[in-house]
């Protein structure tokens, strides 16, 4: 049976885009409704008619859906109305009503409309917020600390969560969670009213949603804390999610702005695990579950031993190895490849220890410290072979500053590989020639027998006097053709070989994630297919820093996926490595509170030193964004999610470095709270994946590309 | 002798049959969405439609096979807002012939709050550039949300 929701909202100008494209992404039909007013009096417009709120037509309409959804949210308690439509809707409980999903409701005390308080259920057993006494309907929550603005707008920064105990499928999860908020921009948890609770809980209750065949269920709130450091504790009368009847009562979804997408470019929906979590418990089946993966970044990569970490090469190499081979192990549990961009070019084009190569062959390095980079690789490479950590070419070295492809200017001095088709002592072609883009009118005789032919794309042309390469393995290569693409990929290749591995794009994925989301433009697009990738991933402007191209807007160039980025480092801003979820003097952006601006009110800086909850509040946090974007980048880009396992190498217990956070109580080598981001987010996500089991899979980056083509059309 | 061709994906070979004949173009559909966006109009010059203000960015890249692109467009507001419409062409490696752009037009972004908008670019005779960067700038009042959708037409 075709799975299809009706989404209704009051004016279609605030409706955010990213309702639709999760919906499609997840093959569910859907069918926009708008309410005329935002009263008891509106008249909701359908395809099929307009009808009244109320009326038996509008019921009858509604039930050829899975589920109802209410789009509107507010940040404003003291509305008079919003949804006040709806109400009558809580009543329309039958087996043959669909469940109605309910995300951020407004449902205020400060809506004086008679008609809507009149037909509110009386049994309903969520206290209903009043904006004149917060504190007695309400509870704050993450800290209870106002955001610097509406917490509801929250993008891939400054997000509010929760780890939240879901206790009929019995799992801890750490989402953005908001319930509802106010002018105050501080995030509230509802208060049950214990009483109706028990009744409902009580009563027989008959619908396809009520799982547990009774009128009222609790379907998440606030986890118990795992370590007594952590006092930020709630009420037991507080929840997050709540069944009545078959209406669900659940947290913000997505912000009710008006937001259209690039195609496949959106901006960020953190809160999405909401809507997945609510379309599953309506019952709503999708035609297409969601792959879940991850990529990483330079899986050996180093920096200088520097304070107050003073890690040696030996010990990052280590905290390396702990990771690479926890990854490996949980790829192997379930099912996923966690994709790997080896930073390739230190074999020809640099000495920099920083480098795959360097780090495994330079003599400069100590000896045990490469040791254990040479450990790394042969981890990735059986893992490589086995399915379980793909690598692929990642390579900082073909342009200037950060690297990547293209770059429309000179490197000098590039050197390249030997042997295979484009390397030393071969003479190739190592820019443009005179050409002929049309070469049925090409007069016979202009272009000399040496003439070859180059396709790019539709494109097929006859080019001559090309600038060529010699015999050498150094030249000055100008880096914006299909020639010098084809030397830079297949030297790239060439390493990764001499690495090891047998192919440089992540085996049968034919995929790699592109060094600093540089994939070039065109020249090197066709190249990359030339040389067996599928796709690769790409930032939209797709040869920063020159900035002189864009991918195509649906990311598809001739069948070639240009897959989206989306990075999640504890640091930014250029810094090197993390100094911890938070760290008082560390340099800006160094620490993942800052980073991500998640220092809400100062409750973290300011008791950082002072109260062990604060530690607690920076991972719930830290970890609740990381998760939120990831599902973002999962249900509505259809992307790749990342991130460099160097950059928070050095914030590992190095004597337990797989540890999960424990506050204070697991410490690493600067006396501040043990945290490994490659264990947090792989077993954070996987508690989610696990939740959704109707939506959600561990899959891979060629489920994604499979995915895009399935819904792309 | 067999004859195979591939299909749209670009991976699965299929063999010349009378069921599967060789494709042609599909002459039906001369009409693809490029780009649909909402920009936040803002006072900063040189702001595209994807709110880049990187002055060498194009707005659509690979544009060459259409004949015109049609911007369609719904503003929240009625402030003052300046357009233009910047093109050029790239060489067969996707590389821009030079610096700059050549300005197809500029002027009011024409209507009122909460109303639609068409433009054609170029308004008259063909296009077949292959970027274009189109850029907005508001000159009075506050920042809104200019929502597009361009189509390119073959």
């Amino acid at each position: 049976m075709t799975p299809k929701v009706c989404l209704v909202m009051r004016q279609f100008g605030n409706l955010n885009r990213a309702w639709t494209q999760i919906l499609r992404n997840l093959g569910i039909d859907y069918t926009l409704c708008i309410a005329t007013v935002s009263g008891t009096g509106a008249n909701i417009q359908t395809p099929q008619g307009v009808f009244s709120p109320s009326s038996p037509d509008l019921r009858n309409y509604f039930r050829q859906f899975d589920a109802v959804i209410l789009c509107d949210n507010t940040g404003n308690l003291t509305d008079p109305s919003l949804i006040n439509y709806s109400v009558f809707w809580l009543r329309w409980n039958a087996p043959e009503d669909p469940a109605f999903l309910f995300f951020n409701p407004y449902f205020s005390t400060a809506i004086t409309e008679s008609g809507y308080n009149s037909n509110f259920p009386s049994d309903f057993p969520i206290v209903r917020p009043n904006p004149s006494d917060l504190a007695g309907t309400l509870y704050a929550a993450d800290g209870g600390s106002p955001s610097s603005f509406s917490p509801l707008l929250a993008p891939n920064f400054s997000g509010r969560g929760a780890c939240v105990l879901f206790p009929t499928e019995n799992i801890r999860a750490h989402v953005m969670t908001i319930c509802n908020t106010h002018t105050d921009n501080i995030p509230y948890y509802w208060r049950l009213d214990a009483a109706k609770h028990s009744t409902l809980a009580s009563t027989t209750y008959t619908h396809r949603v009520a799982r547990n065949g009774r009128a009222g269920e609790i379907l998440a709130v606030p986890a118990p804390p795992t370590n007594a450091e952590d006092t930020e504790t709630y009420p037991t009368d507080c929840v997050v999610a709540y069944r009545y009847r078959n209406i669900f009562w659940l947290p913000h979804a997505i912000v009710r702005a008006s937001r259209a997408f690039n195609i496949w470019d959106v901006e960020f929906s953190p809160f999405v695990f909401w809507l997945l979590y609510g379309l599953q418990l309506a019952g709503v089946r999708p035609r297409y579950k969601l792959p879940v993966q991850i990529e990483t970044d330079h899986p050996i990569e180093s920096h200088a031993s520097t304070p107050p970490f003073n890690f040696s090469y030996r010990q990052q190499m280590e905290a390396l190895l702990a990771k690479h081979d926890y990854m490996r192990d949980f790829a192997r549990r379930t099912g996923t490849a966690i994709i790997h961009g080896v930073r390739v070019g230190g074999r020809h084009r640099t000495t920099s220890p920083s480098y795959h190569w360097q780090m495994m062959y330079n003599t400069g390095v100590p000896a045990d410290a490469r040791a254990v980079a040479q450990q790394i690789n042969q981890l990735l490479v059986a893992g490589h072979r086995e399915g379980t950590t793909p690598c692929g070419v990642h390579d900082h070295t073909a342009g200037n500053f950060q690297g990547g492809y293209w770059l429309g200017d000179v490197r000098p001095n590039t050197r390249r590989h030997s042997g295979m088709r484009y390397g030393a002592p071969n003479n190739v072609p190592i820019d443009r020639g005179r050409c002929c883009v049309a070469p049925h009118v090409l007069p016979s005789g202009v272009a000399p027998e040496s003439a070859i032919t180059v396709q790019i794309g539709d494109a097929e042309m006859v080019e001559w006097d090309h600038t060529m390469s010699g015999t050498g393995d150094t030249f000055d290569l100008p880096l914006g053709n299909i020639h010098a693409a084809r030397i830079l990929i297949e030297s790239e290749i060439e390493e990764m070989l001499a690495l090891g591995f047998p192919d440089g794009y992540c085996a049968g994925h034919k995929y790699t994630n592109t060094a600093a989301n540089a994939s070039g433009g065109e020249c090197y697009w066709q190249a990359l297919k030339e040389f067996g990738f599928r796709g690769v991933r790409s930032a939209s402007a797709c040869n920063n820093p020159h900035l002189t191209k864009r991918v195509v807007a649906n990311r598809v160039w001739h069948g070639f996926h240009l897959i989206t980025d989306v990075a999640f480092d504890l640091a930014g801003g250029g810094m090197p490595y993390a100094y911890g979820l938070y760290h008082p003097d560390s340099p800006s952006e160094s620490d993942a509170v800052r980073r991500w601006r998640l220092d809400h009110g100062n409750d973290i800086s300011a008791n950082w030193t002072t109260s062990a909850v604060a530690a607690w509040r920076a991972y719930r946090r830290v970890v609740c964004q990381a998760i939120g974007n990831w599902l973002s980048t999962t249900a509505v880009a259809l992307g790749a999610f990342y991130f460099h396992p160097i950059n928070g190498a050095m914030i590992v217990s190095l004597s337990d470095p797989l540890a999960r956070f424990d506050g204070w109580s697991k410490l690493n080598v600067i006396g501040h709270p043990h945290y490994n981001h490659a264990v947090e987010l792989l077993e954070n996500m996987d508690a989610v994946v696990r939740l959704l089991p109707d939506v959600l899979y561990w899959g891979t980056i060629t489920d994604v590309m499979d995915h895009r083509e399935r819904v792309m059309g | 002798m067999t004859i195979e061709y591939s299909r749209d994906d670009q991976r699965t070979k299929e063999t010349v049959s009378p069921s599967t004949p060789l494709p042609v173009r599909d002459t039906s559909r001369f009409v693809d969405t490029l780009l649909v966006a909402t920009t936040g109009v803002t006072a900063d010059a040189n702001r595209d439609l994807q709110g880049s203000t990187a002055t060498e960015l194009p707005t659509l890249d690979g544009c060459m096979q259409y004949r015109k692109l049609v911007w369609f467009y719904f503003r929240a507001s009625d402030a003052a807002t300046t357009y233009r419409v910047l093109a050029r062409a790239t060489d067969h490696n996707g590389a821009p012939l030079g610096t700059g752009w050549l300005l197809l037009a500029t002027g009011t972004l024409p209507g009122e709050a909460n109303t639609w908008g068409r433009i054609e670019i170029p308004s008259a005779s063909d296009g077949y550039y292959d970027q274009y960067r189109i850029e907005v700038q508001r000159t009075a009042g506050s920042n809104y949300a200019l929502t597009s959708k361009i189509v390119g037409v073959r």
